[in-house]
């Protein structure tokens, strides 16, 4: 076949699109395959250099991210200088969602560890979209504030037993918790 | 000490080279840049005018053409079906007006020169009150040279209107198709754009970037909305009374809207004029004032569009409003004069948002550092 017109009409395979990977996604597992496709005009794929900060804790966050491959390390800075790691994460995980749909600070910073492929939604995105395609973006937005709620639940049960734990042994003031952490 | 001082000749003599040969390459660099950006200036002349329109075409077709997305009909299939009812609309428009048009543009050919002499005539009487209070101006001729200046403006309007006919021709198809393409890729453009930042900063690069671009489109849309209804009001009330003219007058105070504090005062005057000549000062020219100044500017532009369309945030200190009209005729003539304010407001809506952001992010943080330290 002409070298032109197979290049015009290959296909990507289906495991490399990026459809393919938003599906595997646990904030869009039940979306179709329009709603999918829709999604991957609104996200924006980036590139990381190993050891490159992706956000500050207190910068202004707008959106949430996927990792598509590589590694994310979550942490925050103690008082002292110190790093203390949160959370490492790989590809397929996600992260910075609490900021999607309400402005607020990033209560965490995130550094890559190694060479890192990013996918961001951006809230920006979302709410321009709602504007054009109500349906799909619903579809969206509940699958996140499923994502949410779980994540707030678990968190909720986490204070829980550290408070109990916390009164259990020092029987005194409660420690603060952020929940967001 | 020989040697050597047959070597710092030697190094002077490169010296002088290298100096020459840099003096020289700089000035050819120097001559290639200036002609490469005369060259660029001299490609982009004629382009300034079509996407100034078609930006603005493209801010007040955008909501339609998303709410025709909605229906689940593709983004070029919703600009075309827009694109069909426009032009449907401006044709209906066109040969409705044309008949009126054409008598309209006759009559004004043949009755230009007895408003420019009122006006004339006006100053001269102005300036005879002044010279019985202060005798000492007599020395400058206000007549003289406003009649010349009037003369030059009106013989470049009725000279340069067919001619811009021909410009509108051309425009006539560059800004339909400028405007198509906003329409259609203007987000992916910006998104491409947004995409070239460091990814440290693209995160406030993006929101900072649909921040700004939909205050701007709201306060484009505004201000054409709110221009388009001074000018339908007035020609409404100027058809009222018995005055020619009404519809150019008309969409002459709307125009003139676009520009804050000067803009309405210019836009008055012509009417004042015509209703001087033609009627006197009866009871039609104090109702012609009044459509002008209270319904229009007051009631209209003051008290409803101007709150309901326009945020304040945009408002300018009169003395930008000045400098922007000076600065904006300076680089454009009477288009320059007209775009200058709104150019300047969306520079202030831009600064603006990015302040605001910024502040909005960092009083928390300080709330956060004081909760820390407790």
């Amino acid at each position: 076949m002409n070298p032109l017109w197979s290049n015009i009409f290959r296909k990507k395979s289906e495991e490399d699109s990026l459809a393919h990977f938003l599906r595997n996604l646990a904030v869009f597992a039940d979306l179709g395959r329009r709603e999918l496709n829709f999604i991957e005009t609104l996200v924006h794929s980036r590139r990381y250099a190993p050891a490159e900060i992706v956000f500050e804790e207190g910068d202004p966050g707008s959106g949430m991210y996927a990792i598509r491959s590589g590694r994310v390390s979550i942490f925050v800075r103690t008082p002292d200088g110190q790093k203390e790691q949160l959370a490492l994460l790989g590809p397929g995980d996600f992260f910075g969602e609490s900021t999607l749909m309400a402005p607020a600070q990033r209560t965490a910073s995130a550094r890559t560890l190694e060479p890192t492929e990013l996918i961001g939604l951006f809230r920006a995105d979302l709410l321009e979209a709602n504007q054009k395609h109500p349906a799909i973006t619903n579809a969206i937005l509940i699958g996140l504030a499923r994502t949410l709620s779980e994540r707030l639940q678990a968190a909720e049960i986490a204070i829980r037993k550290l408070r109990t734990a916390a009164s259990g042994t020092t029987s005194g003031t409660p420690i603060d918790i952020d929940p967001e952490s | 000490m020989a040697p050597k001082q047959d070597l710092t000749r030697v190094h002077l003599l490169l010296l002088f080279l290298v100096l020459t040969a840099g003096i020289a390459s700089g000035l050819a660099i120097f001559s290639s840049a200036s002609t490469v950006i005369s060259l660029i200036r001299t490609a982009t002349t004629g382009l300034f005018l079509p996407i100034l329109l078609s930006l603005i075409v493209t801010f007040l077709l955008d909501p339609m053409v998303t709410f025709v997305e909605r229906e689940n009909i593709s983004r070029t299939t919703s600009i075309f079906l827009l694109y069909l009812l426009v032009a449907a609309l401006l044709l209906l428009a066109v040969n409705w007006i044309s008949p009126h048009w054409q008598d309209m543009w006759n009559s004004l050919r043949t009755d230009m020169p007895r408003y420019t002499a009122k006006f004339i005539a006006l100053l001269r009487e102005g300036q005879a009150t002044l010279l019985d209070r202060f005798p000492y101006i007599e020395s400058y001729d206000l007549p003289g040279r406003a009649r010349t200046l009037v003369e030059e403006l009106v013989a470049q309007i009725l000279v340069e209107t067919p001619k811009s006919f021909l410009r509108l021709g051309s425009l006539l198809i560059l800004v339909p198709l400028f405007s198509f393409f906003f329409l259609r890729d203007g987000s992916r453009i910006l998104r491409l754009c947004v995409a070239l930042t460091p990814n440290r900063y693209f995160e406030m690069a993006h929101d900072l970037s649909s921040l700004v671009s939909r205050q701007m489109a709201h306060f484009i849309r505004g201000r054409i909305l709110e221009a388009f209804i001074v000018g339908l009001v007035v020609t409404a009330g100027l058809s009222l009374t018995d005055i020619r003219y009404a519809p150019i007058l008309g969409l002459f105070a709307g125009v003139t809207n676009l520009v804050p504090y000067v803009g309405p005062i210019i836009g008055v005057i012509p009417g004042i004029l015509v209703a001087l000549v033609d009627l006197g000062t009866g009871g039609q020219f104090w109702w012609i004032v009044v459509v002008y100044i209270l319904i229009a500017q007051i009631i209209v532009d003051n008290f409803i569009l101007i709150p309901i369309l326009i945020s304040r945030v945009s408002n300018l200190h009169p003395l930008w409003v000045i400098l922007a009209i000076i600065m904006g005729g300076k680089l454009y003539g009477v288009l320059g004069m007209i775009i200058g304010v709104p150019v300047a407001s969306a520079i202030k809506i831009a600064l603006l948002e990015i302040r605001h952001y910024r502040s909005t992010f960092t009083l928390p943080d300080t709330a956060q550092d004081r909760d820390r330290a407790t």
